[in-house]
């Protein structure tokens, strides 16, 4: 579903991802791990069309999408969401999921979207009127999630949904993972905090210094003991 | 005096309504661009001289009902053409805003002497969209303040649902409250961006219609209106339509009532002063966000 070939890219001076090669099969689950400040939110921001200067292939469903325009990206199916939320900050909970359907594509199944939504967040649903700014970080999380849900995306782009958040919502998380998951959806995620992911994952990659340094299945991290300690803290 | 009063008040409402209609258009861009754009009181004169040529020279039939008609799609496609030709090729830079800003000044000198050298540095007067007067009790109005008052009511409530009703109008508002945000959710930023040029230009443009027949077309007359609106807009909060509203009817009473008083000369001070003393204690204006 999702092939990129020796995917460089430069911010000013400096040379941020260095020849990385991914692929994503469809309806996988894939994680990648790695020291922050690395390169691994780049990668997804290179994917949705966030990044300027990229240099490489990426290939969507076969297309080449290296360099599209970010609307165009999230046409196609393909959407991010972000670690720091991004979201509208004067408008409702409500505005922003209508917001998150914006694309021609998810135009169309705006109502079968709210409505899944509605069933994965029901806590969103309580606060609909409520304005963005006044949510607290778990919750700002949870409707940044249910704006990527909106945009009837095949691939999501997940950046640290788990950063800074308390263990139960890291849970809450995982179980929605799970669920997005098991809609058929295919998830390319970038996390390290929430242990029960990996459990989900049908492929590790590990990023150090803008290069792929490990490619595997989840046994592989869990049963090297050096791989556990460093990047999950186990 | 209280009928004096009455009509002063009368003078600040109407005139604030208008400047309201274009200082929310001026709002718009620098909230949804961050930049400013400087040739704002050109294209209100442009108002003033598209409405002359249509009247005046051309003796459009309709009158004024033709000269609005034509002027909505005409204002739209001169400010979405402008931000396609000259602005939106200066995003690739970083400092983009900056180039706008120089950009937008050197247009509006251009318009404005390109106003004299083809229609003569002397004012020109259009007739007015309705004569006569209406008498409430002792006050008596004229019926072209009123049909003023309506059309940029209209003008601004149309816009109010624009932006709150339409798939468009919430995609401004996102790009605005945040840009990588508008990003991420698929929006196309250069077609908003666009957009939102078309927007401001076709209200600065309605705007200038309705004041310019109500005082003159001055060919030079657009820094005073720059001025104005850029007073406004700071003085409500750069960016918060709400606050420029809010500001447009200060500024409209401030001016009457200072008119009035101490005489017209002393108007602009007035003004200057106020958003000396606002952006003094409050830097971020009336409404504005931190």
């Amino acid at each position: 579903m999702l092939k990129i070939n020796k995917l460089n890219t430069y911010y000013r001076e400096s040379h941020i991802l260095k020849d990385v090669s991914v692929s994503v099969d469809r309806g996988q689950v894939v994680i990648m791990l790695g020291p922050n400040g690395h390169g691994k939110s780049t990668l997804l921001k290179s994917i949705c069309g966030l990044v300027e200067k990229i240099d490489g292939q990426i290939l969507y469903d076969g297309q080449d999408i290296t360099g599209l325009a970010s609307d165009k990206i999230v046409n196609l199916g393909v959407t991010y969401i972000a670690e720091n939320r991004e979201l509208f900050p004067y408008m409702t909970v409500m505005e922003n999921l209508k917001l998150g359907a914006y694309s021609k594509n998810a135009r169309g199944n705006e109502k079968e979207n709210m409505a899944w939504v509605a069933s994965l967040f029901p806590k969103l649903m309580q606060r609909q009127n409520q304005l963005a700014s006044t949510m607290s970080g778990g919750e700002a999380k949870m409707l940044a999630i249910a704006r990527g849900l909106m945009s009837d995306a095949d691939l999501l782009c997940i950046d640290e949904p788990g950063l800074g958040l308390q263990p139960s919502y890291r849970v809450e998380i995982s179980q929605i993972i799970k669920e997005i998951s098991r809609q058929g959806k295919t998830v390319f995620i970038v996390e390290q905090n929430i242990p029960q992911l990996i459990e989900m994952a049908d492929k590790i990659y590990i990023m150090e210094e803008g290069g792929i340094s490990f490619e595997g299945g989840k046994y592989d991290v869990l049963n090297n003991e050096q791989l556990k300690e460093i990047f999950l803290g186990l | 005096m209280f009928l004096e009063i009455i009509d002063v008040f009368t003078s600040g409402l109407i005139n604030g309504s208008v400047y309201a209609l274009m200082a929310v258009g001026l709002t718009l861009v620098y909230g949804v661009t961050k930049a400013f754009n400087f040739a704002y009181g050109s294209f209100y004169n442009l108002g003033g001289y598209f409405a002359w040529v249509l009247l005046i020279p051309l003796g459009v039939i309709g009158g004024y009902f033709s000269v609005f008609f034509m002027a909505i799609p005409f204002f739209f496609i001169v400010g979405y053409l402008l931000e396609k030709v000259l602005i939106s090729p200066l995003r690739k830079y970083d400092d983009w805003e900056m180039k706008v800003m120089m950009l937008t000044l050197g247009l509006s000198l251009f318009m404005d002497f390109g106003y004299q050298a083809i229609f003569g540095p002397r004012i020109k007067s259009l007739p007015g969209i309705i004569e006569g007067t209406v008498q409430v009790g002792e006050v008596v109005l004229f019926q072209q303040d009123i049909v003023i008052f309506i059309l940029s009511l209209s003008g601004m409530l149309c816009f109010w649902w624009i932006l709150n009703n339409t798939r468009t109008g919430m995609a401004v508002q996102a790009v605005a409250q945040n840009p990588a945000g508008a990003q991420i959710v698929g929006i196309p930023k250069d077609f908003i961006f666009a957009a939102t040029f078309a927007i401001s230009t076709m209200m600065v443009g309605f705007g200038g219609i309705l004041l310019c027949q109500k005082n003159f077309v001055d060919p030079m007359g657009s820094t005073d209106i720059m001025i104005k609106a850029w007073v406004i807009t700071a003085f409500g909060g750069m960016g918060s339509i709400r606050g420029s509203l809010y500001a447009a009817f200060i500024l409209g009473m401030l001016e009457a009532f200072v008119g009035w008083y101490f005489g017209m000369i002393h108007v602009q001070i007035a003004t200057l002063t106020l958003l000396l003393v606002t952006l003094a204690i409050r830097p971020r204006g009336l409404m504005g966000r931190e």
